[in-house]
């Protein structure tokens, strides 16, 4: 159950780049009714703002209720007394109706909700590529159409120059129907624990490379025999989930193996799609990992072990490399440690680079918000579409979600820093205080804040996180790939290559590693995609992307 | 659906094997003839049992005939959002969809594997060991066994695939004993040879207690004067068993046999889930986890609708075949 | 009470008298306790695992160091658990929804039951395949989901009960338990001037006591464990059963803080929280329990009337 759901954004950005973008063409002449409605919103304006900025406070001429979807948080659940809401509602004049659904499964019931055609009007938690499914029955607003009514959210985009990152989320109409997350830059978590305790016994430095870590893990291996020096988890329901991930971008091979393995991956120096694992880059990263258990330095237990028993073997000192995110380090390596080995010193290493050099990879895109199509025809429709602007994506509305209110739950100094007040806590910030920010007041809740500027991103780092994000910040972030939106047809088509294609890569990719099958049979394993439908579907990619490059061109010009 | 030949046995003492033919007679109430009698008749002599009916029918009627209608998304096209009944006919495209993917067709064939597998080892299980703990003197270790022979059945299945990969993990229980063996460990969870078994076990250990609760509650109900008469005749406890407790709960295993093979395609989605990774797709994967890692669960209604259907109406088949078979053969029916 | 007097003949079909001192036997009798006792332990292991995990401490937990005796023990969870209000709500509804649900279960399931356990009943066989398609057939999600919208069902208790009122599993069994029971006892009842309600009420019911108990026991467990219909039917936290919520606990321990979540969705459960919940969960039904399980073994008065 805890690996049904799991999803990062490089999964979602996996899907819009290969499965979801599911358009319609019979959708078209509803596009086109659309345009016209979304000319004329004379009808719409009540309680709206007239003039409506960027970095204005939006406040409805009278109190409004709008109904929302509501992601409910065990860690903090919903209370109907949070400061959030009467906040909200003070500054704002809007009172939001949630409809609670258990975050457990919350994906579930939004779908069925939608279906049912019961849906509130805001549906916030929603990952990019998750929309997909829902925009061929018109059930859900093209949001594209109105962002002239949200100037902060347009700020933003121009601001952090997104519009690449947005495209992805362009379906076969050429609209987008969610409002995603923005983050100004390429926010990388993921990276390895390394035991500088053991390192600082054997004279070593913190790997910087993959061939460091390799030497590293050698030099591990000769000193404990008997050890696997490195374990690894995340690997359900995706092998080598975290790892294969950073092994891939690290050699080149477009969002990597593991969560970031998408079946296609852009090339550029042929402007075309090609399949990711048949890339030249994708067998180094294989050779790499293979080497790695080849020589007993990584447990082959790695890609198919559950967390427990992962974290069980790092934390009791059998191992001394794990892949790690912040809140991991904190909250799992270092207390189990702590109790086995008390001398353990544990670090979250800067993501070791490879051929591919000082890049990162990743979409600045955050999950974010659907609208009900139903809206449109509310009379406060234009102040809703200004309030959420206002919530989600000014300056002072995401400052205000995530911190609260100044003076009652944070602070600030003269350099603009955050502090909490002094009985208030938010991720052990203030370890002392009796008060949540998030249980308590409502406040950095994920429904509503997520997403926006690096300083703000980072206020509610520790200082070794932030010395990792400065590290990671200095590299250089490559350009996401180029849209490529199918239609319905295509999409059913491609529904159905794209699983057993990306099961056969990820089980080939396993026993390339695990040593079951050499590498001397690469050449035959690239043959063996094409008869997994390797082929076709790469001609549904590249035609699409295609037809999206003359579309554009098209529209360019006119 | 013929009534007049079924030989409905129950879960009681009687149906010991000698007396199944006094149990073939007509129903009490001086009702012989019955299948000759008009409607109307019917309906003057047994109003009070028809009416006992309605109830139960309108809730048949309502949750569960009237959802049905939706299936028609098999033929039509659905979009989320949309019409409950789907947009546009599309005939039997996503019949023809699934019917020339041969992945489609490997998972079924796991699927059937699995399902008969796990009948055959988790069918008879709970009659051995109701049988086992008919044997039991001690009365407080009777209890005893069947109070914790049931704990399993209440654990998620999240739980029992967490304790399944920390036995057979590297060094877990198993491949310690496998080492004390001299044996290298066998990294189980990884190969696909070893994956049915595993399943088949899990699924033995969490079902096989609460099983047995019907053949218990059968077994309480077996007449004593059976026994005596048995012993009499000079049986020994093994024949006793053979040829008064096994006829005696023959109903109630018939039943749940036939009940058993109409449902044996619908194995454990969950636990497939926790418990296989792309090594072992080559046995482990059945049509729910592929449709699963498809999408089409949540993007696809239609797709799924028609597999549904597929698998509803192989299901469908099973049942009345083993039905008639066992009617045929055994006597004993669902109807 | 029919249990009241059963201790005495509890035992007497399963322990004839005369057999027990042939040595094949007595041999059996050794063999078949050391492979029950081998059944508890294979099926206790894991459960006292369970147990003390729940009491242990996290660092403990998460380096794999607990067996079958709590480590650094610790009951902070289950505080964490038990003082959230909300989770005693959650628990009032369990008990609401499973008392509600089983009684309407055990009311339409016992009369159908009833009903198609009469061979001579004209239509019988269509009553019956009725049933019987719905084990294969059904509707999907979301007309089901319309339909308990529209009916106005949603966020009240019978948006559980009413749709998953018969099990046709349980019906099926039960059927076959009514059909054994002797035909003479409701000749009698007719002649003694009972209707049909009456016969059923009077005769078949209290005949029927070991298999209603089963009944009761599944119905009640399925209910119990159920947390779909709820968390698809209730619109707010307080409406939720036990199920849901804790459901959510783990999911939300488990996966905080893996990919995709916004660094606000940090949550801190103990690493115990399933070994908590499952005690918490399953404690209810194996306290209730026993009380049931009296019942099984009444069907022995069945035999006892007839003899």
């Amino acid at each position: 159950m805890n690996n049904i759901s799991r999803r990062s954004m490089l999964v979602s950005l996996g899907a819009t780049l290969g499965a979801a973008s599911l358009g319609l063409a019979g959708c078209s002449s509803d596009g086109g009714s659309d345009d016209d409605k979304g000319a004329d919103l004379s009808k719409n304006r009540t309680d709206a703002m007239d003039k409506f900025g960027v970095n204005e406070q939006f406040k409805a001429s009278k109190p409004v209720a709008f109904t929302t979807l509501l992601n409910d948080n065990p860690g903090y659940p919903e209370k109907a007394n949070w400061l959030f809401w009467t906040e909200l509602a003070k500054r704002t004049n809007v009172t939001l109706k949630p409809t609670v659904v258990p975050l457990s499964d919350y994906e579930n019931k939004r779908s069925v909700i939608i279906g049912g055609g019961d849906a509130p009007l805001l549906l916030p938690k929603t990952y990019p590529g998750q929309e997909a499914a829902f925009v061929s029955s018109g059930a859900i607003l093209a949001v594209s159409d109105y962002v002239d009514l949200m100037p902060n959210f347009k700020d933003k985009l121009a601001k952090w120059n997104l519009q690449g990152d947005l495209d992805t989320v362009l379906q076969d109409d050429g609209k987008y129907y969610v409002l995603p997350g923005l983050h100004e830059d390429v926010w990388i978590d993921y990276s390895f624990a390394i035991r500088t305790d053991v390192l600082d016994e054997l004279g070593l430095q913190i790997p910087k490379t993959l061939d460091e870590l390799y030497s590293v893990l050698k030099a591990m291996k000769a000193a404990h025999p008997d050890s696997y020096p490195m374990t690894d988890r995340w690997s359900q329901p995706t092998p080598g989930g975290a790892m294969l991930q950073t092994f891939g971008q690290a050699f080149g091979a477009g969002y990597g193996g593991g969560w970031g393995y998408a079946n296609a991956a852009y090339d550029s120096a042929s402007d075309k799609f090609v399949l990711t694992g048949a890339m030249d880059q994708y067998k180094a990263m294989i050779a790499y990992a293979q080497k790695l258990v080849a020589e007993k330095l990584l447990d082959p237990e790695s890609f198919t072990q559950t967390d427990d028993q992962a974290n069980a073997k790092f934390t009791s000192g059998k191992s001394f490399v794990i892949s790690t995110n912040a809140q991991e380090l904190v909250n799992t390596y270092r207390p189990g440690l702590a109790k086995s080995v008390p001398s353990a010193k544990v670090v979250k290493i800067p993501v070791p680079t490879g051929p591919a050099g000082e890049v990162k990879v990743g979409l600045r895109l955050e999950n974010g918000l659907m609208i009900s199509k139903k809206a449109r025809n509310s009379a406060d429709f234009v102040a809703m579409m200004q309030f959420v602007d206002w919530l989600f994506y000014s300056d002072d509305g995401q400052i205000f979600a995530k911190w609260g209110v100044e003076g009652v739950t944070y602070t600030r100094d003269a350099s603009g820093n955050f502090h909490l007040t002094n009985d208030v806590d938010y991720v052990g910030l203030n370890p002392t205080a009796t008060k949540k920010l998030n249980v308590d007041f409502g406040f950095s809740n994920g429904n509503f804040a997520y997403g926006g500027s690096t300083q703000l991103l980072e206020s509610t780092f520790s200082q070794e996180e932030k010395d990792f994000q400065k590290v990671m910040t200095a590299r250089k972030t490559l350009p996401v790939p180029p849209p490529h939106p199918l239609n319905a047809d295509e999409q059913e088509q491609f529904s159905l290559y794209e699983a057993p294609l990306k099961d056969y890569v990820q089980q080939q990719t396993l026993k390339f590693i695990l040593g079951d099958r050499p590498l001397s049979e690469w050449d035959a394993f690239k043959g063996e995609l094409k008869g997994k439908n390797g082929d076709q579907y790469l001609s549904l990619l590249n035609g699409a992307y295609d037809r999206f490059k003359k579309a554009k061109t098209g529209g360019d010009k006119s | 659906m013929s009534t007049t030949r079924t030989v409905d046995l129950p879960s009681e003492a009687a149906g010991a094997g000698g007396r199944t033919s006094a149990r073939t007679r007509p129903r009490g109430r001086k009702r012989g003839n019955q299948g000759r009698r008009t409607w109307r008749q019917s309906l003057r002599r047994d109003w009070q049992l028809y009416s006992l009916a309605v109830l139960p029918l309108t809730f048949f009627a309502v949750f569960r005939y009237l959802p049905m209608a939706g299936n028609v998304i098999a033929f039509r096209r659905f979009h989320p959002g949309g019409s409950m009944f789907g947009d546009q006919w599309v005939g039997m495209r996503y019949f023809r969809l699934f019917w020339h993917d041969p992945t489609f067709w490997h998972v079924f064939t796991n699927t059937l594997v699995i399902g008969l597998l796990t009948l055959v080892f988790c069918f008879p299980m709970p009659i051995v060991l109701a049988l086992l703990l008919n044997e039991v003197r001690s009365r407080k270790f009777k209890k005893l066994v069947q109070s914790i022979s049931y704990l399993p059945h209440f654990l998620s299945t999240v739980i029992v695939a967490g304790v399944v990969m920390q036995f057979l993990s590297a060094d877990g229980p198993v491949n310690q004993a496998l080492h004390h063996f001299g044996h290298s460990p066998v990294l189980f969870i990884q190969q696909p040879g070893w994956f049915r078994s595993i399943y088949v076990s899990s699924e033995l250990w969490q079902t096989v207690g609460w099983g047995t609760i019907l053949y218990l509650a059968a077994l309480t109900s077996i007449d004593d004067n059976l026994y005596e008469a048995a012993r009499i005749d000079g049986a020994n406890r093994w024949k006793q068993t053979w040829h008064v407790t096994l006829p005696g709960i023959r109903p109630t295993m018939v039943t749940l046999l036939i009940l058993n093979i109409g449902t044996f395609m619908a194995v454990g989605f969950e636990k497939i889930l926790l418990l296989y990774n792309p090594l072992t797709y080559p046995t482990a994967d059945v049509v729910s986890t592929y449709l699963y890692r498809m999408g089409v669960v949540s993007n696809n209604f239609s797709y799924a609708a028609a597999i549904g259907l597929f698998e509803s109406l192989i299901g469908l088949v099973l049942i009345v075949s083993a039905n008639r078979i066992s009617r045929r053969t055994v006597g004993t029916s669902l109807w | 009470m029919v249990t009241l007097d059963t201790t005495a003949i509890e035992d007497k079909p399963t322990q004839p008298a005369g057999i027990r001192t042939t040595r094949g036997y007595r041999i059996f009798q050794v063999v078949n306790a050391l492979i029950l006792t081998a059944v508890i332990v294979v099926t206790l292991y894991p459960m006292i695992n369970i147990l003390a995990r729940s009491f242990s401490g996290d660092g403990y937990i998460r380096s794999g160091k607990v067996n079958l005796l709590p480590r650094g023990f610790n009951i902070t969870t289950y505080k964490a658990v038990m003082t959230n209000s909300m989770f005693w709500v959650n628990y009032r509804n369990t008990v609401v929804y499973t008392v509600v649900a089983t009684v309407v279960a055990m009311l339409l399931t016992t009369v159908y039951a009833y009903v198609l356990s009469k061979k001579d009943l004209r239509g019988r066989g269509v009553l019956v395949g009725v049933a019987v398609f719905t084990m294969f057939f059904s509707g999907g999600l979301i007309p089901n989901y319309v339909l308990v919208t529209s009916l106005g069902l949603k966020n009240s208790v019978w948006a559980i009960a009413l749709p998953n009122a018969i099990s046709v599993f349980n019906l099926l069994v039960m059927k076959a338990f009514f059909e054994g029971l002797p035909v003479e006892l409701e000749e009698q009842a007719a002649i003694d001037g009972l209707n049909t309600y009456g016969t059923l009420w009077r005769v078949v019911l209290p005949l029927s006591k070991a298999v209603l108990a089963t009944m009761v026991l599944f119905y009640a467990v399925s209910f119990w464990n159920s947390w779909f219909a709820a968390f698809l039917y209730m619109d707010h936290s307080d409406l939720m059963p036990v199920t849901v919520y804790l459901r959510n606990l783990i999911y939300g321990s488990t996966n905080a803080t893996s990919v995709g979540f916004s660094e606000a969705d940090a949550t801190a459960v103990g690493a115990n929280i399933q070994a908590v919940t499952i005690v918490l969960t399953t404690l209810p039904i194996l306290v209730v329990y026993p009380f049931v399980q009296r019942y099984f073994v009444s069907g022995v008065t069945l035999g006892a009337v007839k003899g």
